[in-house]
Order: structure tokens, then sequence, then C-alpha cells
């Protein structure tokens, strides 16, 4: 990495309150469909963030699938089942749940950033093969082309196989969300 | 210009790929657009034959892993070592293959009857077992994550399959959301444990955590990859889902989850323990030893209290996982390293036998009583003494009464603790004993309701059992039996040297 | 200050956000938003992942990633499909009404 200019800070700490404001107004949020706008300023976060680390077709990728799809989903399924009335976040199931989950939360965070920032020095630097970027001269696709050829060389047999589970989550889907047809009628659980 | 495009990519090769190895995932693959295709064509009245094709599969599958196992010449490694096909993996994989077969027995009547939809359902079967087929030559990071998902996403779709059903609705949502929690700590871990070690490879993380010290970036990777695994084989305190999941499910699909998809846990945390993590073993031994002491215990004083057979089924395979992780929490002792693969290879073998056995009973049962009370099961012996015996063998062996398959499996796995002779053994061996002892208690509770009580409502028409359950608790049977008297047919298989070669480089 | 935006800034703010996304799993209770919870911390792992690439000069970091975001997207499918079937016959349920199976 070289030395960060003024605009990279400044794109870094934005992308960064992108991220975390969106992770918070998803967590608060009592309307879904605000939660899932939440999500969305997070996931565009994360591409910035992606952008900024030369790794663009991640980038495109992230929101094309997760912004352009993933949350698409989402909202249609709100929209579909008609559940975008607010959520009572008053309601505590147990009453020690949020504080705990809270500290336990907190925790977390802590501990495994305690362990980045130790390792900071310790991390083993660039055994690999090297990333190529677009900012190499005259190849605008070096990182696609890397990304390719290491997808479609070490990994494609796992390539070939999320082939697979894409149909079934497809078929699964659709069978899953069929209705039943009117004559038959609904069993509900025998000792229910 | 396609040509342009061509001449653009001059610079490709691709990869070369052992065709041969792959066979028996190539078999499960096409097996899966055969039935897909097959299933759009048949009339409803003839979705019966789908099952049998199912089966065909699997068995076509297993052919191939036998043909490999038998022509092999050691491992074979592909991809750069990211696959690899050795004895090891093809043991476990003939287990997942065999294991389904049990399961599409079971799953052809109950489905027929109980109006599902058919086709799908074996679908979304032969995909989940492409997924741990995959799962027993993963050694990379990103494939493991891939074939976990394999097998666990059509594993959620199949807990909701009674649709109808809300308890089974219940248990696709609940299994759902601990899954990819589940999912996503292991992922975070992979990646921390990626950034830490500088490989994405079993081989390469393990060389590089024996390289030096740990830091501490290494400890809470590797403690979030074998906590995210934890959920998968439902170790205490990551098991809450399993028995509302296991209830819910339709039985045949618990059976299933029980046996294949735990087994696959166990593989994937047996592949980086084994590969990736012997220089991390001051890390993982606590932490399983914790969990399977947990395990064993939190799921047996719960089986005491259930009057639910599936759920008590349930409780008791979650305290079986325990005894299954026991030798693990030893693996990185010197010397028993060998013994503790031996041991969770031989019990998940054995354990497959029995509970998929035990299932068979209570859905041959079951579909006469249509409870699944254990009160239910009163008088078993004196109208279907054939189905009594058979809960018998299986109960007995889950016990671990010798000379069944059980027992050898509890023996070898005190034996690879035991090997490990420190303090901390002697006293998971202990807490380990006591539990066994409790097992027993509950296992012989039901039994004695079987031979002892009254059948209730003084109802004894005999149980007609469909030609595919029996067919099913035959291969059990047999399975549970054999191995209990001949234990060198597993014994010499969970012990072959290349298979511990392989881990040690 | 130092000029240089390091890899351990970036894994810091994915430490964060994971965080974020296993509380709000901990505590929210629409089963909707629990679902976009596991987003933010998949998220969170790929931002570690690209961090980490970035830090390695690996490129295996990126490619990881690329196979989150299609298990992300079956897992989504999925998820929801589960939750249609659910809701479409008991409107307005969270995870504390789906009680049917007690532990």
């Amino acid at each position: 990495m070289s030395d960060a200019t003024f605009l990279e800070f400044v794109v870094f700490f934005s992308a960064a309150v992108m991220i975390l404001g969106g992770a918070v107004g998803v967590i608060t949020m009592k309307n879904p469909v605000h939660a899932a706008l939440g999500l969305v300023l997070t996931l565009f976060g994360v591409a910035v963030q992606f952008v900024a680390m030369q790794a663009h077709f991640l980038a495109a990728v992230q929101v094309i699938v997760y912004a352009g799809a993933i949350v698409v989903l989402f909202l249609f399924v709100i929209m579909l089942l008609g559940v975008d009335e607010s959520m009572d976040l008053s309601i505590e199931p147990i009453p020690i749940q949020r504080p705990l989950a809270a500290v336990m939360a907190v925790g977390l965070v802590g501990l495994v950033g305690a362990a980045i920032v130790r390792a900071r020095d310790a991390l083993i630097i660039a055994p690999g093969d090297g990333i190529a970027t677009a900012a190499d001269a005259g190849t605008h696709d070096a990182n696609i082309k890397q990304l390719a050829t290491n997808l479609y060389g070490d990994h494609v047999f796992a390539f070939q196989l999320t082939s697979v589970l894409l149909i079934v989550a497809v078929a699964g889907t659709v069978l899953l969300t069929r209705k039943w047809p009117k004559d038959v009628a609904d069993t509900e659980s025998s000792d229910a | 210009m396609i040509a342009s495009l061509l001449a653009q990519a001059g610079d490709w090769t691709s990869p070369s790929i052992d065709w041969a190895a792959l066979a028996p995932e190539i078999v499960l693959a096409i097996g899966v657009n055969i039935i897909l295709l097959l299933d759009l064509q048949l009339a409803e009245t003839k979705k019966w034959a789908i099952a049998t094709i199912t089966g065909f599969v699997l068995l076509g599958s297993f052919v191939a892993v036998v043909v490999l196992a038998v022509t092999g010449d050691g491992a074979r490694s592909l991809f750069d070592g990211r696959y690899v096909v050795d004895d090891y993996a093809l043991i476990l994989k003939a287990l997942f293959l065999l294991a389904a077969y049990v399961v599409v027995l079971l799953s052809q009547t109950e489905l027929e009857e109980g109006g599902y939809y058919q086709g799908e359902f074996y679908v979304l079967l032969v995909c989940s077992v492409l997924g741990m087929v995959m799962m027993a030559s993963a050694r990379d990071l990103v494939s493991i994550f891939v074939a976990l998902e394999l097998l666990s996403i059509p594993a959620y779709m199949m807990a909701a399959w009674n649709k109808r059903n809300r308890k089974s609705n219940e248990a696709g949502i609940k299994y759902y959301l601990l899954g990819v929690f589940a999912s996503a700590v292991l992922l975070y871990g992979m990646s921390l444990l990626f950034g830490a070690t500088g490989s994405t490879k079993l081989t390469d993380i393990g060389a590089a955590l024996l390289d030096g010290d740990l830091i501490g970036l290494d400890v809470v990777a590797v403690v979030f990859v074998v906590c995210g695994f934890a959920f998968k084989i439902s170790a205490v305190p990551f098991h809450q889902w399993a028995p509302d999941t296991y209830e819910g499910a339709p039985t045949p699909v618990t059976a299933f989850f029980s046996v294949a998809t735990k087994a696959a846990g166990f593989v994937a945390l047996m592949s980086v323990v084994f590969i990736a993590f012997p220089g991390a073993d001051g890390v993982y031994q606590p932490l399983i030893w914790v969990m399977a002491a947990l395990t064993m215990t939190f799921g047996n004083v719960l089986a005491l209290r259930q009057t639910n057979i599936v759920r008590m089924l349930a409780y008791s395979s979650v305290s079986q996982g325990g005894f299954i992780l026991m030798p693990l929490a030893f693996a990185g002792e010197p010397g028993v390293g060998p013994a503790a693969l031996n041991a969770v290879i031989v019990y998940l073998i054995a354990y497959a036998f029995m509970n998929l056995g035990a299932f068979a009973v209570v859905i041959a049962v079951t579909r006469k009583t249509r409870s699944g009370e254990i009160s239910s099961f009163g008088g078993l012996f004196s109208y279907a003494p054939g189905l009594a015996v058979a809960m018998t063998i299986f109960f007995a062996s889950l016990a671990g009464i010798p000379p069944l398959a059980g027992w050898f499996a509890k023996f070898n796995a005190f034996k690879a603790v035991l090997d490990a002779g420190t303090t901390a053994a002697y006293v998971l061996a202990a807490i380990a004993a006591v539990n066994t002892v409790i097992a027993a208690a509950y296992y012989m509770r039901v039994l004695r309701v079987v031979w002892m009580d009254e059948a209730p409502d003084g109802d004894t028409s005999p149980v007609k059992s469909p030609a595919p359950v029996v067919a099913a608790l035959a291969i059990t049977v047999l399975g549970t039996i054999v191995l209990g008297v001949l234990p060198n047919l597993i014994a010499r298989a969970g012990a072959i040297d290349a298979l511990t070669g392989a881990f040690a480089g | 200050m130092i000029a240089v935006i390091e890899p351990t800034w970036y894994l810091l703010l994915a430490a964060m956000l994971f965080g974020i996304g296993a509380f709000g799993l901990m505590v929210r209770r629409n089963p909707l938003i629990m679902f976009m919870c596991v987003e933010l911390m998949l998220n969170a792992a790929n931002l570690t992942f690209v961090a980490m690439a970035t830090r390695l000069n690996d490129i295996n970091g990126q490619t990881a990633v690329f196979f989150v975001l299609v298990v992300a997207a079956a897992e989504v499918v999925v998820g929801l499909g589960i939750l249609v079937s659910i809701l479409r016959r008991r409107p307005g349920a969270t995870a504390d009404d789906l009680a049917e199976l007690k532990g």
C-alpha cells in the first residue's frame, strides 16, 4: 500500500461510517423496510472498501448480487407478506437478554480487535503470488483475469458444485412456497 | 468475435483433472439432473419410481467409491492438494452413501403416504449427500465451506418439508437460523485463519501454525472455526436446534440429520483438527474436552426426562456426539493421533448403523400406532416380535452392550482417551463412564416398555412393514451385529497408515 | 498520525460489523431482520477476506469472497422460502411465537 492521500482517508472513513451506520440501522429500525435500506447502505460501504482495496471485480459483484438481488429479494418478501408494520421493540422476552447480548457482543469485538491489533506486526507478509490490480500499466482487467485463473484453476470443483447448490435452492424453494391443492386439508400436528 | 476472444485466452491452460478420482461426485451430480428431469415427466401415480432411481444413483456412486478403493494406489491429490481422495475420504464417502441409501429406503413409503412432494425431496437428499461426499475430500477452507453449505442448505428445506405441519415449519426455520449463524461464525473464523496463516490450504495452514508460537489471532481463529463446526455436530452449548429440529422434521429426515449430517460435521472437524491444527492443540484440545464432557452429560440428563421417543433419540444422539468427540480432545497428544482418528471413524460407522436402525424401528412402529410416545410401544413384543428384537439390538448397541457394534465403538473411544494418559484424559474417561451408565438407564426403560408392558388399548394387530423398511432394518441389524462380532473389519479400515500418513505430511 | 491506511483498520471495521450483526441476531425477534443480521456477519467475513488478501498479496482471499457471495444468495433464497411458507399461514410471527417446540 502506498502512502495514503487525504482523499483515501476520506474514502475509508466515510465508507466506514456508511457500513457501521447501516448496520446499526438494521438492528434498531422497527420497520423491516427501513432495516433493509440500512442493509443496502452497509453493502454499498463494503463495496467502496473493496474498491479501495483494489478488488474491483468483487466490488461490482457485491453491488450486483447483494444490493441488486439479495436486498431486492428481502424487500419483495416484506411486501409479499405484508409484514411491513412496525415490530414492537419494547417486548423483551427475557429482561436480562439485551444487556447480556450487548456485553457478549462488545466482549467479542474487544477480543477479536485486541487479537487483530496485537497481530499487526506478526502477520505473515506477502507469501502469495501477488495480486494484479487495475492500476498496473495497461492491464485494466488484470484483477478479473487473475481471479478467474484462480477460480477456474484451483477452485474449479468447488465452483462447479456451487451450481448444484443454486439448482437445489431454486427447486426446493419453488416447492416450499407452492400452494397445496385445495382438496388437501391442512393437517395440524396431531398433538399440538 | 469468439475467435478473437479465444485468441486472447491463449495463455489459459485448463487444470489437469483426475476424472476417475471424482467419479463418485460426478455420478451424484448427473443423478441429480436425471431425477429432476424424470420427476417432471412422471405422472403423480408413478412417483414411487423416483425412490428406486435415487437408490440406484447412490449405489452407482458407492460402486465408484469401491472401485477407487480397490484399484487405488495411495492418495490421489487434485487441484494442488485442495481435494484429496485417500482411504480416509473413501471410507467416509462409502459411509455417507450407505447411510443415504438406508434413508431412501425409509423415506419411500413415508413420503408416498404422507402426501409430500417426492421427486424434489430426493433431489435435495442427493445434493446433500453430494456435499458430504465432497466434504470427505475437501482439504481447503473454501471447498470445506462450499461442501458444508451444499450439505446444509438442502437439509434446511428437508426439515421443513412437511409444510402443512406447523412443527415441521418451525423445525426448518430454527435449523436454518442457527445453521446460517454457525456458517457466519465459521466463515469469519476462516477469514481470520486465512489472514493469520497466509493460505486457505489445510496443509499450509498446518505448517504455518506449527512454525513458531501461536499469536492471539491464531487462537481466535481456531476457536471460531471449532465453534462453527460444533453447531453442525450439535455439541453442547450449540445443541439447541437439535431436539426441536429432530422432532419437527419428518422422521426419515431426522434419521438422516442425526447420522449423516452429524457425521459430515465430524469429518470436517477431523480434517481441520488433524491436518490444519496440529500446531494449535493447546487451543482446540481444552475446547473440545469441555464440549465433549458437556455434550454427553447434558444430552443424557435431558434424554432421561423425555416421553417422546423421537425426542429421546434426539437427545441420545446429542449425547452420542459427545462420545464421538471425546477422542478428538486428545488428538494432539504424542502418539494418540492415529488411535483417536481410528476411534472417531469406527464410532461414526457403528453409530450410523445403530441409530439408523433405531429410527427404522420407530418409523415401522409409528406407522401403526401413529404416536411418538414411548408408552405407545408397550407390548410391542406381543404383536411384532421381529421389531421388538430388532429394537432391542439397536438400543443395546447404543447403550454399549457387547457383542454389538456400539460396544466396540465405545471400547475404542475409551482406549484412545486412556492412551493419552494425562489427568484430563482420566477425568474425561470417568465422566464418559458415568454417562454410559445413565444412557443405559433410559435405553433400558424403553426396552422394558417394549417387553414387559401391555399394548395400549389392547390393540395387538400385527404391524405390516413395507418391503423397503424391512430392507433398511435388515441392513442395519446386519451391520450392527457384524461390526460387533467381527470388529476387525472396521478396526483395520480405520487404522490404515496411508490415512495418518497423509495427515503427517 | 501514520499516513497509511493499513489492512488492520479494515479488520477492526470488520470486527465491529461482525459484533453488530451478532448482537442483532441475539436481540431481534423478527426472522427477516435476523436474516439481515446474518448478512451483516457474512459481510464482515468478506471484508476480512479481502483485507487479508491485500495484506498477504494472495488472490485466494478474493476467490473465497466470490464463493461467499454465491452461497449467501442461495442461503437467502432458501431462508426466505421457508419463511414465506410459514408466514403465509400465520402472519406476524416472531421467533418467540415459534414456540410449538419447547426446548
